[in-house]
């Protein structure tokens, strides 16, 4: 492999591909797509932390482990994290490595944009988790209702750490989401048509967008509550004529849609591995894929079923509720489809596979409870019990995040070019499994006996003391599984057998480059020529087989290294920085700083300003790149691209 | 090094085995899924409560159809297409794509599934909205106020407020006005209602009727801050007879005059009446300014005219009882973090300032005070 | 993909995506849909209040129709000229697109400034303020996060009206100055439902 440097431009760009410089300026989507799920595996140890702190204070009756306020923050920053932090970037990080290799493109459409997604997600998980060392986390729950976050009722800036990290991961998610669009609509490898496109892929497309649709309403109401909070405007202000009814109905117009964000990725994981591992193709693909878009589009028109307690009146409260239940029906599709892909095929219990399982299994039960609290005088009494926590840990932990843990153990010896060790990760599964049940199917019963959520404590003549300890009992063997994969995954990043191309005789195209895949991904252009290419590569017919089509005489383009998106984020973290402390003393930030109030010219002028410099030296310094040849063993097979796009082998 | 892994695993299956008995069990003796627990919402003493536990037994029942079913066929397929010891590792099964009639089939069949809950939850939705009342029927209103952390009830046919407990005639429909002071707050009677939310700016309608006499509890469901956990209520339904004592009760006056500042104890029947005058002063001195002992003015805190004859304090959280008082006297943070009892009413336009109104933090109560106060305070009956 | 026959018309290249359209244009028309969402959530937050509390303040005593009305038809015909810069870009007549780009910027300054005229008069002499009611808030919010996607356009159109004097443009740019010219266009359609929404209707 040989390259040749072309300079576009004259500034002087990165050229270091390895070590800090290299990490800090890279706009390799795998390289980003690795520091994501680094990013996310850490934040979901965070959140996990705090979730044990919850589960620990209220294992007993009346317990003193945290204090009420603390306990507070602990729920609304385990929520936060949860959501923003780790399931959305574990996604992303999936999003990023192993989509454009599935559409067979050499990077995703805006390598730079790419990783200014990455620096934003940082710098907004660096601010959200700040406040902890402010001693002001915020403790108004990660729905944040009106008005107990106003000035009022919130004095201290705990909810302005909230506002502001929201706000730059929400730049993060738009910037990935952006991108993907046009890298999955533009980017698709020659014969890979929309219904050739495997079930991950579509399911990012359809998550990208929910986000560009579902974000602008959660970022206004953030922006609405930051003027209430800190410029005297009356949004949610009761007095002043405002109606906090009016965020709930923003909140959740994007806080539903949120809902298939997190687990659209998921279903997209499941329908990848269950074809692998039952060595058949996925039953009733494009009825999967319609239900997926379906979901997606009816996630738009049943936010109020979170607010059927707050008085909508008959007609709302009924066309909501009908809607909920319509969505169950795509749901369900999903699921028999996933049933008619294990029908008659060879399964094997690998881990990936069983995380898949498990994910059906719980899955289904946290769609039942669903079914369960879509019907409104039902949810009049789960709404806000400890029901509506089994229902959601069922979807976000037995969906999700089983899911995200199964894309783990599937891709990674495509990540990093080892395996890791099967037997290790049953073990950890079943721990996983069990802990999680044990954890949580008891809330089902607390929350039918009447124990409220976001309570820190509880009377011990209620009756919920055994469930209260036996679910705590079941967290700490959750969290001690969770802890093991991630020990396991850095573990095998060292010291895994080496996995070879294609270990699991898997059947989409990201199988068919090498394993950890080189920079520019594939050598060739790959011609597809069917759904399941790297399957019917090894046992179709010969029609079907893929096509190669050789780089040519110029060798491959590849994008330059830069450092503006980093400069970007920077920028806008010192801005969310003079938001957070406008107005507070300088010594809150730093001690030696003085008395005196920060103003908006301290910290919020000079960050905008940083950020806009940086977006100017992006633009002026152009999207830049260099030529690669690959190897010419990896080209054998591959045709010359003057020779027509569709040669065969 | 495998048998590790089967002893963990067996650990946690044992322990899940220990577990399954105890969480069906938790609280009571015979009680399975601690069905009859105070706020057990699977144990409805009214006819709203019962309709929604019926359509919750449908909604079980659909959905133990569906795992039954469709969790069957999963554990079969699983069953049966397992890869067995000595298959052909390269073996290819037919690569079917699925089948149009049968996707259909089981969409149409789970929209069916969908109609049985749809059609008593359009009932559920309409009888919570309308109440089962006569036309001309005279209907007890009562208008409840959620403040952070307590209940205000007032009874505005007859004037009076009173706090933290819900007093009603069994049998009758009796319907609440739900407003906010500050935040959001929502009112759950489990075994009589499913809960609805108490907006400020905005004003919530719902129902309660309770088949029999009962004495019932309650808690706030919606995250209202620090002491949200603390913010419970007891509801008490009385018989006809009762009721009309215990409205005539309330609507006599517990001190001489609090209008003019005389707060002297009408009856110390039975009482030191020494401490109980003292106790008088130190209540003005401390308490007067944000609690009324005057049933028909409300104030910033909760009123206190008839609190001898409550079953409990602080919000429900307490039994009303001496000793509980006088600690909750002496010690309002303690019991109930970041209460305004302690800390004193913060400035709305400052809330970081001084406090507004001051509270027990400055005020150095001794014991023998607070017993004072609590001796007073028992006169009001 | 631009390993393909460099002698070929680059902006033609550009075009051969799996759609037909070019990455930055398919960015900018995802990046415009979500805007929607963005203009959306503050319309209907103003028109929701606008509802519930009619007699706060009469927007008629405040509104001078008029000076707005002008300045609409300004922002209007700048997304004329817009589309004028473009053609020239296409036709690669680099003259008349920068005086089109001028004119363009010239238009958008104008509303900017009565934009800002209009907030200096309604915050000194009528007293509406971000805080002085929920109309106020709803109302500056609004608009004034319209005023800053017009002031970035204006300050995007400089950008390239600025580079198009130095030696690096290239007429490869025409596609960005298309893209830049999405947004303006965009822009301005809110305009039209902003005012429509915020200031006609108050008339009707």
């Amino acid at each position: 492999m040989s390259t040749e440097q072309v300079t576009y431009g004259t500034w002087k760009r990165p050229l270091k591909k390895t070590g800090l410089v290299g990490f800090l300026t890279t706009v390799d989507h795998k390289k980003i797509g690795i520091a994501y799920a680094i990013g996310a595996l850490f934040f979901l140890l965070v959140g996990g932390v705090e979730a044990l702190i919850i589960r620990l204070q209220l294992m007993a009756p009346e317990n003193d482990l945290i204090s009420a306020q603390t306990y507070n923050q602990m729920f609304t920053m385990h929520g936060t994290t949860m959501v923003f932090l780790a399931v959305m970037p574990l996604s992303a990080a999936f999003f990023n490595f192993i989509m454009p290799l599935q559409v067979g493109a050499r990077d995703v459409a805006f390598p730079r944009l790419n990783a200014l997604g990455l620096w934003c997600f940082l710098a907004g998980g660096i601010i959200v988790n700040l406040s902890w060392f402010f001693q002001a986390a915020p403790a108004i729950g990660w729905f944040g209702y009106a008005p107990l976050t106003a000035r009022q009722f919130d004095p201290d800036i705990g909810t302005d750490f909230w506002i502001i990290g929201l706000q730059i991961l929400g730049i993060a998610s738009l910037a990935g989401s952006f991108n993907f669009i046009t890298t999955i609509l533009n980017m698709r490898a020659p014969g890979l048509s929309m219904m050739r496109l495997p079930v991950f892929t579509w399911m990012t497309l359809v998550t990208s967008f929910l986000i560009i649709l579902a974000f602008p309403p959660i970022t206004i109401a953030l922006a609405e509550l930051m003027f209430d909070r800190h410029f005297g405007t009356h949004f949610f202000d009761v007095p002043g004529g405002g109606k906090p009814i009016l965020w709930q109905h923003l909140f959740w117009i994007f806080g539903h849609p949120e809902v298939y964000i997190l687990i659209l990725p998921a279903m997209g994981i499941i329908s990848e591995v269950l074809p692998v591992f039952s060595r058949k193709p996925l039953f009733g693909y494009p009825l999967v894929v319609f239900s997926g878009a379906v979901i997606g589009f009816l996630g738009f028109a049943v936010w109020s079923h979170h607010m059927f307690t707050t008085g909508l009146g008959i007609v709302a409260t009924s066309a909501f509720a009908f809607l909920t239940m319509l969505i169950s029906i795509p749901t369900g599709v999903k699921i028999f489809n996933w049933i008619g892909t294990l029908w008659g095929g060879q399964i094997r219990f690998t881990t990936p596979m069983l995380f898949a399982l498990g994910f059906i299994w719980m899955f289904m039960l946290g769609g039942f409870t669903g079914i369960m609290h879509s019907s409104p005088p039902v949810d009049a009494q789960q709404q806000d019990s400890y029901f509506v926590i089994a229902h959601f840990h069922y979807v976000l932990i037995g969906g999700s995040i089983f899911a995200l843990l199964c894309g783990i153990y599937y891709w990674f010896p495509k990540v990093t070019g080892k395996l890791m060790n099967d037997n290790l990760g049953k073990v950890f599964f079943y721990t996983i499994f069990i802990g999680f049940n044990l954890a949580f199917f008891p809330m089902h019963i607390l929350g039918m006996s009447g124990m409220p959520r976001r309570t820190h404590t509880y009377k011990a003549e209620m009756g919920w003391n055994d469930a209260n300890f036996w679910s705590t009992i079941g967290a700490l063997i959750l969290g001690l599984g969770i802890a093991a994969v991630v020990l396991q995954v850095i573990y095998s990043c060292f010291k895994g057998k080496p996995s070879g191309e294609n270990p699991w005789d898997a059947r989409t195209l990201e199988w068919e480059t090498s394993s950890p895949p080189k920079e520019y991904n594939f050598g060739f252009t790959p011609v597809i020529n069917a759904r399941d290419q790297v399957w019917e590569n090894k046992y179709g017919h010969a029609e079907k087989k893929m096509g190669k089509i050789a780089p040519g005489s110029h060798g491959i383009h590849m994008p330059d290294q830069s450092w503006w998106p980093l400069v970007v984020s920077i920028g806008l973290f010192i801005a969310g920085m003079g938001v957070i402390f406008h107005g507070q003393p300088m010594e809150r930030l730093l001690p030696f700083l003085g008395e005196s109030d920060i103003s908006l010219f301290h910290m919020l002028v000079p960050g905008l300003f940083v950020t806009l410099f940086g977006i100017y030296m992006w633009a002026l310094e152009g999207p830049g790149g260099y030529h690669l040849y690959p190897d010419p063993e990896e080209l054998v097979g591959a045709v010359e691209p003057e020779e027509g796009s569709h040669g065969g082998h | 090094m495998k048998w590790i892994a089967y002893i963990w695993i067996g650990i946690l299956l044992a322990l899940t085995a220990i577990s399954v008995p105890q969480c069906l069990n938790s609280g009571g003796e015979t009680a399975l899924f601690n069905a009859t627990g105070q706020q057990s919402t699977l144990d409805p003493q009214g006819p709203l409560a019962l309709n929604q536990a019926k359509i919750f037994y449908v909604t079980l029942w659909v959905t133990l159809f569906l795992f039954v079913t469709v969790g069957g066929a999963l554990a079969f397929a699983i069953w049966k297409f397992r890869m067995r010891k000595g298959d052909d590792p390269n073996f290819v099964p037919p690569q079917s794509h699925g089948h149009p009639l049968v996707e259909m089939g089981l969409v149409v069949g789970s929209a069916a599934l969908l109609v049985v809950i749809a059609i008593p939850t359009f009932g559920g939705i309409l009888l919570k909205e309308r109440p089962p009342v006569m036309e001309g029927e005279e209907v007890l209103e009562v208008n409840v106020t959620g403040y952070q952390w307590w209940w205000g009830f007032e009874y505005p046919e007859y004037g009076f407020h009173t706090a933290n407990e819900l007093v009603f005639p069994a049998g009758k429909v009796v319907k609440l006005n739900l407003k906010a002071n500050d935040v959001i707050h929502s009112f759950w009677l489990p075994k009589l209602a499913g809960k609805t939310d108490l907006m400020p700016g905005q004003e919530n309608k719902m129902w309660i009727q309770a088949d029999e006499p009962g004495y019932f509890w309650g808690q706030c469901a919606e995250y209202c801050g620090d002491s949200h956990a603390y913010m419970l209520f007891r509801a008490k339904a009385l018989s006809e007879d009762e009721f009309a004592a215990w409205l005539e009760d309330q609507q006599t006056a517990t001190v001489v005059d609090a209008s003019i500042g005389d707060y002297t104890p009408v009856s110390t029947e039975g009482m030191d009446e020494a401490l109980a005058l003292t106790g008088a002063e130190l209540f003005i001195e401390n308490c007067a300014r944000c609690h009324s002992v005057d049933s028909r003015v409300q104030t910033m805190g909760p009123n206190l005219a008839h609190f001898g004859s409550r079953t409990s304090i602080a919000a429900g959280w307490l039994e009303n009882e001496s000793e509980n008082l006088v600690h909750w006297i002496l010690h309002p943070d303690k019991v109930k973090p970041g209460n305004f009892m302690w800390e004193g009413f913060p400035d709305p336009n400052n809330p970081l300032g001084p406090p507004q109104m001051e509270g027990l933090m400055d005020a150095n109560l001794t014991e023998a005070q607070a017993e004072a106060i609590a001796a007073y305070l028992y006169t009001l009956k | 993909m631009s390993d393909v026959a460099a002698h070929a018309d680059p902006l033609e290249e550009l075009k051969k995506t799996n759609t037909g359209v070019e990455h930055k244009k398919m960015a900018m028309w995802a990046f415009l849909a979500s805007d929607c969402m963005f203009f959306g959530t503050l319309i209907s937050t103003h028109l929701i209040y606008r509802k519930i509390y009619p007699t706060v303040v009469d927007p008629t005593d405040i509104f001078s129709i008029e000076l707005t009305g002008f300045s609409s038809f300004i922002l209007l015909m700048s997304s004329f000229l817009m589309a004028l810069t473009v053609s020239s870009a296409h036709k690669k007549n680099i003259k008349s697109m920068r005086w089109f780009l001028f004119g363009t910027i010239v238009f958008g300054l104008i509303f900017l400034g009565g934009q800002v005229y209009e907030f200096s008069h309604f915050v000194h002499h009528k007293d509406l303020t971000l805080s002085s009611s929920v109309f106020g808030s709803t109302f500056y919010v609004l608009t004034g996060t319209h005023g800053v996607h017009v002031a970035l356009g204006v300050l995007w159109l400089a950008s390239w009206l600025i580079f198009s004097f130095t030696k690096k443009f290239d007429w490869v740019h025409s596609l960005d100055i298309e893209t830049a010219g999405l947004y303006w266009h965009f822009v301005d359609i809110v305009w039209i439902v902003i005012f429509t929404a915020v200031y006609l209707v108050e008339y009707l």
